[in-house]
């Protein structure tokens, strides 16, 4: 190599920019799990220990699981896919707290397993990408393999995730929806000895459904704060929400039934409002732009809600996963126009 | 490079997120100080956008500071003359990778004997000349816009459209720049006269100086302002309305459709710094052959700098008391679009309106990036709203029927994606590749 060609090799030029911002990824999970945290201590508060334990179980299954992966990785010298085990510890605790209160501890460890090994490593290994949201894949897949036991005669001893007492429920008529609403009335505040009406005890202190969802008030106003702070896909956040009220108006306007009391129901229900802010936002499963986004949140309201009055056993999560897999396409529509093409503006 | 935090005085882009201008804030009070020339200067024949202008000096020659050392090329409208920035020696001409395109490109090393006097034109009265010559003296003078494009000026002084506007951009966006702000301190009456001369030439009804200093900041140059008709037009803090695309948007509320330029809807933007040019080149008879410039370093802080163009980074970094041993790698200009090099030797350019220098310490973030989450925060933040994620999934794919629906030429590089990207990617390769792309399936 003569001198020149030396010059040309340390001439090298490296692209722009040179800057950054310092926000990382790392620091992105840390902060969402942060916000995951406040809603665990609070359906703790409400749930009692069992909760605290679905949500030690998943958070550390995940975390062994992600461990000895690393070691592995480490051991082999291979790429290590996740450096720190942050975006672990957010999946363990979504798994926690998307799990139903009345699950068995071993249901949770599999859901948390499955979703560590199968959907958060093995999908991003062989796709290069998730798809799909790892917790509610995981989810389905198990739920697929639980609906089984409905046919056994004892399903909830066998480890039924979902109560079989669900798919007699009636929720098109105003009297059956009234009448499914008892096991949310037997919500009390035990240390103030009060007992709260259906509608108050689903936005606020609710002993059934999701653990994460122990709180509806809390985690809207949480997840609202991670949407600002943490700038979630809002436009998922809003349209659903917007959607599932929307439609909690309609059919109680239909059933002529009590209207806070649907929309308590459909929107407060931790299946939908915790999936709402933490799972349908997970970034890499959900599209990017915005119109598109729209599009997913009501979507997501629509297949929620009609799965739900269907009595669907993971109504909400099944929902989820389909969009998630409509996600590919809904990233072909909905793009802005950009600057120089809005004629409204000048452009052509 | 830098990672650096929020503070109270920051540009605010879209979706809220803020570019850091510590960098800048440690500058503004720092007035112009004058490098003397170096030893040696390396003078590449090509600092503007064009093809390289022709040596007409020998090794051996003996050179006059403000003397033209490259000629443009016959029929060639854009090239624009090289000048000596010192008295000297030519001891060789050589060829040495360009900064600003990575390929090798001729450069002439001139052997200093002393720093002259520049003063090779002759000084013109402007209401003695016709418009055409005062461009030909512009371009005679070796003037590109050195805002950091080195556009050559001439041809934006022809433009073969009426004008109505002219703006004249003092934006300093670049996070990293504080030498407008100086320059309308310090050579207030010479930039005034120098927008005038721009404004005759073109002929327009408005001009509009786009600064983002506060009322009563720059007094003096605002009363100049004033005085001769000029608006000041305050633009906000934020760092992509810098661009010339975007400042006609904020300015006029005028959107330049998308592969048309500022002419096409009857404006012009020229950069401050150019305007300073222009009056000198005019109304002293002096070629382009210094600049003013921030320097930073951590050590250092930003430093207000005059140089002249061919002086080595090296040469500056004694001046200041430092060497290059104590750094790893510079970037020359914005450092947000300017390249970033690791050789001190490597010379400034009429378009280097900064040097920032990195020890091995302060880490390059962009190194080892995490694979895409979709945040979108890419999307977010882009200030001409296309999708740099989708364009980088395409252009990895080589999908350029994609890469057209994305919109990837409506790009202006300006580097917001890659800064606030939390996997720390930094798209600008695979936006600029996919522009060539399209070029090529073009061609
Ligand atoms: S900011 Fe980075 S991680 Fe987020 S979508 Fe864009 S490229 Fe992917
Ligand atoms: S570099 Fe291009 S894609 Fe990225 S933010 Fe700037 S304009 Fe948008």
């Amino acid at each position: 190599m003569n001198t020149d060609e030396v010059k040309f090799k340390e001439y090298q030029v490296v692209q722009p920019p040179h800057l950054y911002m310092g926000f990382t990824k790392d620091e992105l999970m840390l902060k969402t799990f942060f916000l995951l945290s406040i809603i665990a201590f609070a359906s703790v508060v409400i749930m009692g220990v069992n909760a605290f334990i679905h949500i030690i179980t998943a958070l550390g299954t995940v975390l062994i699981v992600h461990n000895l992966i690393h070691s592995y990785q480490k051991w082999k010298g291979y790429r290590i896919t996740y450096e720190s085990p942050t975006s672990p510890m957010v999946a363990g605790m979504i798994v926690g707290l998307s799990m139903p209160i009345a699950s068995t501890f071993e249901v949770t460890a599999g859901v948390a397993f499955i979703t560590i090994l199968v959907f958060k490593y093995g999908q991003g290994k062989y796709f290069q990408r998730k798809y799909l949201n790892p917790a509610a894949a995981a989810k389905v897949l198990l739920l697929l393999l639980l609906s089984i036991m409905l046919f056994f005669e004892n399903p909830l001893s066998t480890g039924m995730i979902f109560h079989p007492h669900h798919l007699e429920l009636n929720l098109f008529t105003n009297e059956g929806f009234i009448e499914s609403m008892w096991i949310f009335q037997r919500a009390v505040l035990p240390f103030l000895g009060i007992r709260l009406p259906a509608t108050q005890s689903l936005m606020f202190w609710q002993t059934h459904g999701w653990i994460g969802g122990a709180c509806g008030i809390l985690v809207l106003i949480v997840g609202a704060i991670g949407a600002y702070w943490l700038r979630y896909k809002w436009r998922i956040i809003v349209s659903s929400l917007i959607s599932m009220t929307l439609l909690s108006i309609t059919i109680a306007l239909l059933t002529g039934g009590d209207i806070l009391l649907r929309i308590a129901f459909h929107v407060f229900t931790g299946s939908f409002i915790f999936m709402v802010f933490f799972m349908a936002t997970e970034p890499q499963s959900t599209p990017m732009p915005g119109k598109s986004q729209y599009l997913f949140g009501i979507s997501l309201a629509i297949l929620t809600f009609i799965l739900q009055l269907f009595n669907v056993l993971g109504g909400s999560i099944i929902a989820l996963v389909l969009l998630n897999i409509a996600t590919p396409f809904l990233d072909k529509v909905g793009f802005k126009k950009p600057y120089g093409h809005r004629e409204s503006k000048g452009g052509k | 490079m830098v990672a650096h935090r929020k503070n109270d005085y920051n540009f605010k882009e879209r979706g809220r997120f803020e570019v850091d201008i510590s960098m800048k804030k440690t500058a503004v009070g720092d007035p112009f100080t004058i490098v003397p020339p170096a030893e040696k200067m390396v003078l590449f024949l090509r600092q503007h956008v064009g093809r390289e202008t022709k040596p007409i000096v020998q090794p051996g020659d003996p050179v006059k500071c403000g003397q033209k050392i490259g000629e443009i090329n016959e029929g060639d409208p854009w090239s624009v003359p090289v000048h000596s920035p010192v008295d000297g020696k030519i001891v060789t001409i050589k060829k040495l990778s360009h900064p600003l395109s990575g390929e090798e490109e001729n450069a002439v090393i001139i052997e200093t004997t002393s720093e002259g006097q520049n003063s090779s034109l002759s000084p013109l009265n402007p209401n003695d000349v016709s418009k055409e010559q005062l461009v030909e003296r512009v371009r005679e003078a070796g003037i590109v816009g050195l805002g950091g494009a080195s556009f050559p000026t001439h041809v934006k002084l022809t433009p073969n459209k009426k004008l109505s506007h002219l703006i004249i951009n003092a934006k300093e966006s670049d996070s990293n720049i504080a030498c407008d702000f100086r320059l309308m301190v310090e050579k207030s009456r010479e930039v005034v006269n120098g927008i005038l001369l721009i404004a005759k030439i073109l002929d327009v009804t408005h001009i509009t100086f786009a600064s983002r200093t506060k009322e009563g900041q720059t007094p003096e140059f605002d009363e100049l302002l004033r005085e001769n008709n000029i608006t000041i037009a305050r633009i906000r803090p934020n760092y992509s309305v810098g661009s010339e695309r975007l400042l006609v948007k904020e300015v006029l509320n005028k959107e330049i459709p998308s592969g048309k330029f500022p002419p096409d809807v009857g404006v012009v933007v020229h950069n401050i710094a150019t305007a300073l040019a222009i009056s000198r080149a005019v109304y002293n008879g002096e070629a382009l052959i210094s600049r003013g410039l921030t320097f930073y370093s951590k050590k250092t802080g930003g430093k207000n700098l005059w140089v002249r163009m061919g002086t080595p980074i090296n040469h500056v970094l004694s001046f200041l008391g430092m060497s290059s041993g104590e750094f790893e790698r510079y970037v020359l200009g914005s450092i947000m679009m300017g390249p970033l090099v690791s050789d001190p030797s490597l010379p400034i350019l009429k378009a280097t309106s900064g040097i920032t220098a990195f020890t091995r310490e302060e880490r390059d973030p962009y190194v080892n990036p995490l694979p895409c989450i979709r945040c979108a925060y890419c999307n977010i933040v882009c200030p001409v709203f296309i999708y740099p994620q989708l364009i980088m999934e395409a252009e990895k794919k080589g999908n350029v029927k994609a890469l057209h629906k994305l919109h990837v030429v409506d790009c202006i590089e300006c580097g917001l994606c890659s800064y606030v990207c939390p996997s720390r990617i930094k798209l600008t390769p695979y936006l600029v590749g996919g522009k060539r792309r399209i070029r090529e399936k073009k061609e």
